[in-house]
């Protein structure tokens, strides 16, 4: 900082500045004190389900829906439901799943919060947003709505809180998801038979096959973890499988177990194995999610672990040569990471829950669902009478999501355990499988996190 | 002195490379943004049709007919107030003596300094205390802040380096300070002004937090924050991703190629003479 | 990364004095200053300097930005200098400046002696636009370009198979050993145009005489930089230096778009950290010591930079 040869601050400035700014800061009080930790809201207004009735209604809605297909679906019904209700005008405002995250905490605090948002699941984001009473509980809706009977259990009480959001997966009902979503395995029929190999069910027989099919000179399984997230799809959907549902589950919401558990620590192993013996791509903590699927969809590797989400993608480019499974695991039926799409749910500053609820309502339920189907995504509940044709992938996802979704074989994201564990956890499996952790440093880095956070609770 | 052919020619090399250098990941963004769509790769190579429509899909979907407009006033607002409030105290510091010159110098400095993320979220919450967020003062106001300290700096060396003898001429004159600065500095800084203000429009144009932050609803979205539209929680979409970012840079590139020579001047700090 | 500009040595070169000089005949203390100097300091303390103090204020807390805070005092300092992952992010930092500061000033200092005469070539505005570019560019762009570039499939790896290096070529934002570097030499291409731009036009100024006499003595290259170049450009070079280095310091979109931090830890910057405790992980006071500390060192480094500057001569 120089100006014309005069050399750094003077001591005066210094000491000037550094007492004017401590005597600003001494009339202050601590961080969100007066905002925060309010009594749990409730609803004040009486349940009502009749929103035409409602008067003039503008509903500021925040959602994610920017990938094309549900983008579409979005825009679709929006437009229906204004038509349907004209006294009530959406006001869309919808911005990638990465800016919602980093804004959404803010806005959510502030007296001009939207009415209705899409929150994340699990600790860092429900479980902070119903702490600090900033999200209603939808509960009396869901009776009047029949929420409850709509959803299988266990998909709901993802998003349930304890009122004071310290315990997930119990308590009160913060919202309703639209879409369904498991990882599971995608696999190239043609390359399969041209290693001798069917179709893999279980988990024992995909790992029987990638030796196989690396003596045949092909590439066993295409994954590319840039983005960081496909690193938790990976130990995500091994961990289901070795560990089971309930103790896998358990382990995210808290309810028990170690991270540095057998199984926790088995399926570290086998992803640090698969790394070794190359039957994971090298590179791979280069590669894109995107560019992984472009990747398999043109051959290079036999099997991938990715979402749903990504049906239509493959689809398209690879026909009847894909299908889809979710291996079955340790307790003999098809377990995995999944869960349901970003949970809808009413902010506690909205004047006008009972439209809130309504176009909640209105988004998620059968009539949607024949929406998202038409536009190529997956609705939490299917259809009534809904198939898609046998053989296809569509076909596939369609009948492994009912599996799963039905026959409590659903692990939640594990990023959900702790408000830090998505960095913890991404980074570790990028380390683990790059070399530089060890199974057991792995585990234990997990571990460490986990049990801070459960230490606060 | 000539210049040898031998050493005119090692010069056009070195200068070649670099130039090519500096052009390669430009260039490469281009090829991908004229791409179709089903064609996208990363590596380096030339579409089989030039894929116009990209940039039409893009900044539909972008949502940039009205973020572009958006960034054009929130750009000409930060530049027209840092001129004003940096001609202002530029003049006081350049001529003036007043005790605490030298602090108050440097401490508007430090805003030159200061990575956003160290006042970004008390600032949020400050700006929703009065109402502000989510308001077009929420991106004038603090990014002019920033942008004093750049245009406070320079409005003073420019007043500095005004010959004195003009100056003592005026003030033997009987001109007040406030008809020196208005009729004598002012009306001879407008090359200075305009260096200064175009620095302070490309990077307001550029910044890509604060308007992210402050602003919750879509009606005031600055044209950085419609990239985000191309890279969704699953999918990224490069030749549409390309294209965009050829959208957000493009005006800033075209400012640029016409005045170039007030940028480079202006960036090197008064170093070349501007 | 649009590097903030500098003070620099505009005043000296034009010969004007520090001020009270330039108005020797004006003594007096002059109170209506502070009119003059009022709507930049009230929008400069509004806008930075209060959000600022209130920062510092927010780092001594364990706060979430949602509920109330505890307080904790200095610890989220003390996480500072002992915890793994925040140390390693100023580590990192200090190897980002040798990529977009040290590398692109000694890169442009060599080119600049070898083509100190240069600036009377034709056509070196053309070149001069060029080089520069990388500076008008959003860094969300640039940063989106190397993407590509460094892709497993792509120019990167397409030039070295080409020429035959095909073991040499990995994913090299993906690689642990080349993340960190290929992130700073993404500074490197942003910062050494304008070094060079800038060292060419600071030659461009000095008396060729100087350079005549020199060679008329039997100066080689080597003496005449050393002898010449080097001492004359020293304002160029402090002002590149502070440019660079900041631009290094505040790295974030870049991190933020190409890697993320990642693998593993090998690319987090404090900038991003800040950025991520703020806004993912609800660990606002951190986020605010983190950010708060990182000011400091841009404060401390520049100083230590303009230490470089001559002195009035």
């Amino acid at each position: 900082m120089t100006v014309n040869g005069e050399l750094a601050l003077p001591r005066r400035g210094v000491l000037a500045l550094a007492l004017g700014s401590t005597a600003l800061v001494a009339a202050a009080c601590a961080p969100g004190g007066s905002g925060g930790s309010a009594p749990a809201p409730t609803n004040s207004e009486p349940v009502s389900t009749d929103a035409a009735s409602l008067g003039e209604v503008t509903l500021t809605v925040w959602d994610q829906n920017t990938d094309t297909g549900i983008n579409d679906a979005q825009t679709e019904l929006n437009a229906q439901f204004m038509a349907a209700y004209p006294n009530i005008t959406i006001n869309r405002v919808s911005r990638s799943f990465a800016d919602l995250k980093t804004t959404l905490k803010l806005a959510l605090s502030g007296d001009d919060a939207p009415d209705v948002v899409q929150a994340n699941q699990g600790y860092p984001d429900m479980g902070a947003f119903v702490e600090a009473g900033l999200l209603l509980p939808v509960d009396d809706w869901a009776e009047a709505y029949g929420w409850t009977e709509r959803y299988p259990e266990d998909l709901l009480s993802l998003n349930t809180f304890s009122a004071d959001g310290k315990t997930w997966r119990e308590g009160n009902l913060y919202g309703v998801s639209q879409t369904g979503e498991i990882v599971g395995l995608y696999y190239d029929k043609q390359q399969l038979s041209q290693a001798g190999l069917s179709a893999p069910v279980t988990f024992q027989d995909f790992e029987a096959a990638l030796p196989v099919l690396q003596a045949a000179g092909l590439q066993p399984m295409q994954y590319g973890d840039a983005d960081k997230s496909p690193g938790i799809h990976l130990f995500g959907a091994t961990l289901s499988a070795i560990a089971g549902e309930e103790k896998a589950g358990d382990l995210v919401s808290g309810k028990g177990g170690a991270w540095t558990d057998p199984a926790p620590l088995e399926a570290a192993t086998k992803l640090s194995q698969w790394a070794a013996q190359r039957y994971l791509p090298e590179g791979h903590n280069g590669v894109s999610k995107a560019q992984a699927v472009t990747n398999f969809s043109q051959g290079q590797g036999a099997f991938l672990f990715q979402g749903t989400w990504q049906q239509a993608i493959l689809q398209q480019a690879m026909g009847d040569r894909v299908g889809f499974v979710a291996l079955s695991g340790v307790d003999d039926k098809p377990e995995t990471l999944g869960g349901v799409g970003l949970a809808w749910a009413i902010t506690s500053k909205t004047a006008n829950a009972n439209a809130a609820a309504a176009y909640i309502e209105f988004i998620t339920n059968a009539a949607a669902s024949q929406v998202l189907v038409d536009t190529g995504n997956l609705p939490v509940v299917l259809p009534e009478g809904y198939t898609a044709p046998e053989g296809t992938l569509a076909g596939d996802i369609v009948g492994q999501w009912r599996e799963v979704s039905t026959g409590g074989g659903l692990v939640p994201y594990l990023d959900y355990a702790t408000p830090t564990f998505y960095d913890t956890l991404t980074a570790g499996v990028q380390q683990l499988t790059g070399g530089q952790f060890t199974p057991e440093q792995f585990t234990e880095s997990l571990q460490e996190d986990y049990a801070d956070f459960l230490e606060t609770r | 002195m000539r210049i040898s052919r031998f050493e005119a020619g090692v010069n056009y090399t070195l200068l070649g490379v670099f130039a090519i250098f500096a052009l390669t990941p430009l260039v490469g963004v281009l090829l991908t943004a004229l791409t179709p769509v089903a064609e996208a790769r990363s590596g380096f190579g030339l579409p089989s049709t030039l894929a116009l429509g990209n940039f039409g899909e893009a900044w539909q979907r972008g949502h940039f007919g009205d973020y572009m407009l958006n960034s054009v006033a929130v750009t000409l607002g930060v530049v027209a107030l840092t001129i004003v409030l940096s001609v202002l105290a530029g003049y006081a510091f350049a001529t003036m003596r007043f005790p605490g010159r030298t602090v108050l110098f440097y401490v508007m400095l430090l805003g030159l300094m200061l990575p956003v993320e160290a006042f970004v979220i008390p600032l949020y919450y400050d700006l929703r205390g009065v109402g502000l967020t989510n308001t077009y003062w929420a991106l004038l106001l603090p990014q002019t802040a920033q942008s004093l300290a750049f245009g406070v700096f320079w409005m003073r060396n420019y007043f500095l380096s005004f010959p004195t003898s003009v100056l003592e001429a005026g003030r033997v004159d009987g001109a007040t300070d406030r008809a020196l600065l208005w009729r004598v500095l002012v009306p001879s800084a407008g090359p200075a002004m305009m260096t200064m203000g175009l620095l302070v429009g490309m990077w307001t144009w550029n910044e890509f937090l604060l308007p992210l932050i402050m602003i919750s609803g879509e009606g005031l979205r600055t044209a950085p924050l419609g990239l985000a539209f191309f890279q969704g929680q699953h999918a990224t979409e490069q030749s549409l991703l390309a294209a965009a970012a050829t959208i957000v840079a493009l005006p800033i590139v075209v400012v640029y190629l016409f005045l170039q020579r007030r940028f480079i001047a202006g960036m090197l700090g008064g170093a070349v003479k501007g | 990364m649009s590097p903030a500009p500098t003070p620099s040595r505009a005043a000296e070169r034009t010969g004007a004095r520090p001020v009270p000089a330039a108005v020797p005949s004006r003594p007096r203390r002059q109170w209506k200053a502070f009119l003059y100097l009022a709507p930049a300091l009230v929008v400069l303390t509004a806008f930075i300097l209060v959000p600022l103090a209130q920062g510092a204020w927010y780092s001594l807390y364990d706060w979430n930005g949602l509920t109330a805070g505890s307080w904790v005092g200095a610890q989220n300092y003390v996480d500072i200098v002992t915890d793994r992952d925040l140390r390693a992010a100023f580590g990192h930092a200090l190897v980002l400046i040798l990529f977009f500061a040290v590398l692109p000033v000694t890169v442009a200092l060599f080119l600049t002696a070898v083509m100190s005469r240069a600036p009377r070539l034709r056509g070196l505005g053309f070149f001069r636009v060029v080089l520069f570019l990388p500076q008008v560019i959003a860094s969300v762009v640039v940063a989106t370009s190397w993407l590509a570039i460094y892709a497993p499939d792509g120019l990167l790896n397409q030039l070295l198979r080409a020429v035959g290096l095909d073991l040499v070529t990995r994913a090299w934002l993906g690689d642990f050993s080349t993340a960190l570097p290929a992130v700073g030499f993404v500074g490197t291409w942003v910062g050494t145009g304008l070094c060079l731009v800038l060292f060419l036009s600071g030659v461009g100024q000095i008396d060729p005489e100087l350079f005549e006499a020199a060679r008329l003595d039997g100066a080689g290259l080597l003496r005449e930089f050393f002898s010449i170049t080097l001492p004359q450009l020293r304002g160029q070079i402090t002002v590149a230096l502070t440019l660079t280095v900041v631009a290094a310091l505040k790295s974030f979109d870049l991190v933020y778009v190409t890697t993320r931090g990642g693998p593993g830890d090998s690319t987090t910057v404090p900038s991003y950290l800040a950025y991520e405790r703020a806004f993912q992980t609800n660990q606002v006071g951190s986020a605010c010591a983190i950010g708060l500390s990182l000011a400091v060192v841009i404060v401390l480094v520049t100083v230590l930079i303009s230490k470089l500057q001559p002195r009035e001569s």
